[in-house]
């Protein structure tokens, strides 16, 4: 289904809430793929690993989504790699460098909570959007039990775990709402179904469900509802710019070749 | 209390009428028990990890094992760094996968060299003080999209030629967890193939990667089975930890492998190299085995900054392993 079968306005407001999913789970899935070979323990090395090819599989499915919606030649690998990047519409909430084992919980926490109350807002009106839906929300489930595991583990510990823990969720708090942030024709997409209820409706039941996690382990956070979509997904930091760098660095090396 | 039957479907098929047939494992004079082992294991039999056995054997199956899982850990790096470069979302996911497996072969190595009475954590120490080795491949750098390629295709290709044989350990635990390493390995053979197909069918600098990248590697590759030992002096075949040896490795590599890499149309860079009819065996320039000793005992190209970021990154994720330890709720 090309945009041109959707009214105009639907198109380009489904085409914008695809691209920011799909780049929201790019990074991140790159993000987590930077522990490969060097997690705290071999086995949780072998658990990120999965979710990093949990999240670049639904990033790949999500784009291929977009590529027939947008039928402008370009394929998946195109639309992930073939981009200046200001034209990324990730979540400011990823921008931030991979971190320490804190900062990579503390960013899973709010992105996986934040991203389960999207997807519980994606509604039947475009089919093949909502079929992909119900698929990553089965793999999403256990992403958010790994990640629960881990904020008990580590608020739990005490000590240093626990300041850094406590720390970087309050370093990555400004950022989190940018993930619900208010997506451009929004109207448009309630209106077709695509969405069931508005991004702010998402963001509020997402607030109450972090403080519903970390208020029983004694942290308090607070969320701010974000800015609008444009600041919230643009004007990208250093590190972005650095990845931007490193994952684009093959294939500019040779422009148009076949990897 | 456990369920013994609960564990039967992770031991070894085993009756306990079969223990009494194991006279090693009886109270018997030192001697005694250390021929019936001795006769066992040389007979083709299979050692488990509560069977008795001489310190020589608990020696050497450890030092093999935790040489071979330290490998697994160090390998990891020189791929590691292209995860973030592959250019597909294909190749992103498929390498990401690969060195997850290496990663999972490393975990259950050290499980099996645990069992032997080494702690994983005195491993870690050994390895990164340089004072247990790593093979000679993972001491190199990786210089383009093309290497990882070439290590997945025909580092790899070597490496299985080694694993296969090891599925006939003597030692139990390790031939059946390379029952598993092989398949997977096997996976990342036709990775790797597929890698260095499109780049020898793409572009002509990507042809010139992948022959540059193969002119690298052929010398460690070469040298990767180590020089040619006697059969009758090696502990490692008397016990049948391994099965064959350096040289019955490397000819197996060259048999299969040669005509694979002429066929995608590339140059072996060794112009001595030749399959000898008569002799039935591949002529080949001697291996840099004063290459193979330096780089082993840490002096190659990359060992040292690996073993240098390994210690950094163990120093900077010690307070996880600390908090994962601890009891929780200790200090909340």
């Amino acid at each position: 289904m090309t945009i041109a079968a959707l009214d105009p306005r639907t198109g380009t407001a489904l085409a914008g809430l695809l691209l920011s999913m799909a780049d929201d789970e790019f990074v991140i899935g790159f993000s987590d793929s930077e522990w490969t070979g060097i997690a705290p323990i071999l086995e949780e090395d072998v658990a990120m690993s999965s979710l990093a090819q949990d999240e670049l599989g639904h990033a790949r499915a999500l784009y291929e989504l977009l590529a027939g919606v947008l039928g402008d030649g370009r394929d998946a690998d195109a639309l992930a790699y073939d981009r200046e990047p200001e034209a990324y519409r990730h979540a400011r909430l990823l921008d931030h460098g991979r971190g320490d084992w804190a900062t990579t919980i503390a960013r899973r926490l709010l992105y996986e909570t934040a991203d389960a109350a999207r997807l519980a807002s994606i509604g039947e009106g475009w089919p093949p959007l909502a079929e992909l839906v119900a698929k990553i929300r089965r793999e999403e489930r256990y992403h958010v039990m790994h990640v629960l595991a881990w904020t008990d583990r580590l608020a739990r510990a005490g000590g240093d775990a626990r300041s850094r823990f406590v720390a970087a969720l309050e370093a990555l708090a400004p950022d989190a709402p940018t993930v619900l942030a208010a997506q451009e024709g929004e109207a448009a997409l309630l209106e077709a179904g695509i969405l069931t209820r508005p991004m702010t409706s998402a963001a509020a039941s997402w607030r109450a469900e972090v403080a519903g996690i970390l208020g029983p382990l004694g942290i308090t956070i607070a969320l701010e509802q974000a800015a609008d979509t444009a600041r919230s997904r643009s004007g990208h930091s250093r590190d972005f710019r650095w990845l931007w760098g490193e994952l684009t660095s093959v294939r500019r090396s040779d422009p148009g070749a076949t990897w | 209390m456990t369920d013994p039957l609960a564990l039967d479907p992770v031991l070894p098929p085993r009756g306990r009428s079969e223990r009494s047939a194991r006279p090693w494992n009886e109270d018997l004079p030192h001697d005694e028990r250390y021929e019936h082992f001795e006769a066992h294991v040389t007979a083709g039999g299979k050692i488990e990890p509560t069977d008795w056995m001489p310190d020589e054997y608990r020696t050497a199956v450890l030092r093999f094992v935790e040489m071979h899982a330290n490998s697994e850990l160090m390998g990891v790096l020189p791929e590691r760094d292209w995860i973030m470069r592959a250019p597909t979302l294909r190749r992103k996911l498929a390498l990401t996968a690969k060195v997850q497996d290496e990663v999972g072969h490393a975990q259950l190595l050290y499980r099996v060299a645990e069992d032997l009475g080494k702690p994983r954590e005195a491993m870690f120490d050994d390895l990164l003080a340089g004072r247990t080795k790593f093979h000679n491949v993972f001491h190199y750098p990786t210089r383009t999209w093309a290497d990882i390629g070439i290590i997945a295709w025909l580092v790899d290709a070597a490496a299985i030629v080694a694993q296969q044989a090891l599925r006939d350990s003597s030692y139990g635990p390790y031939a059946r967890t390379m029952q598993k390493i092989c398949w997977e390995e096997s996976v990342h053979i036709m990775h790797g193939r597929d890698v260095v197909m499109t780049l020898v069918t793409g572009t002509p600098s990507q042809r010139t990667m992948v022959q540059e990248a193969l002119d690298r590697w052929w010398g460690p590759l070469m040298q990767m089975h180590g020089p040619r030992s006697d059969r009758s002096k090696d502990r490692d075949l008397h016990w049948r930890i391994k099965a064959r040896t350096s040289e019955e490795l490397r000819q197996e590599f060259l048999t299969i492998y040669v005509p694979r890499i002429r066929e995608l149309g590339l140059t072996i860079p060794d112009p001595e190299l030749r399959f000898d009819d008569v002799a039935g065996e591949w002529r080949y320039t001697e291996p840099d085995w004063n290459e193979l000793r330096t780089v082993v005992t840490n002096h190659g190209p990359k060992s040292q900054e690996r073993l240098e970021f390994r210690r950094l990154n163990r120093e900077a994720t010690a307070w996880v392993r600390a908090a994962i330890l601890s009891e929780p709720g200790a200090a909340a």
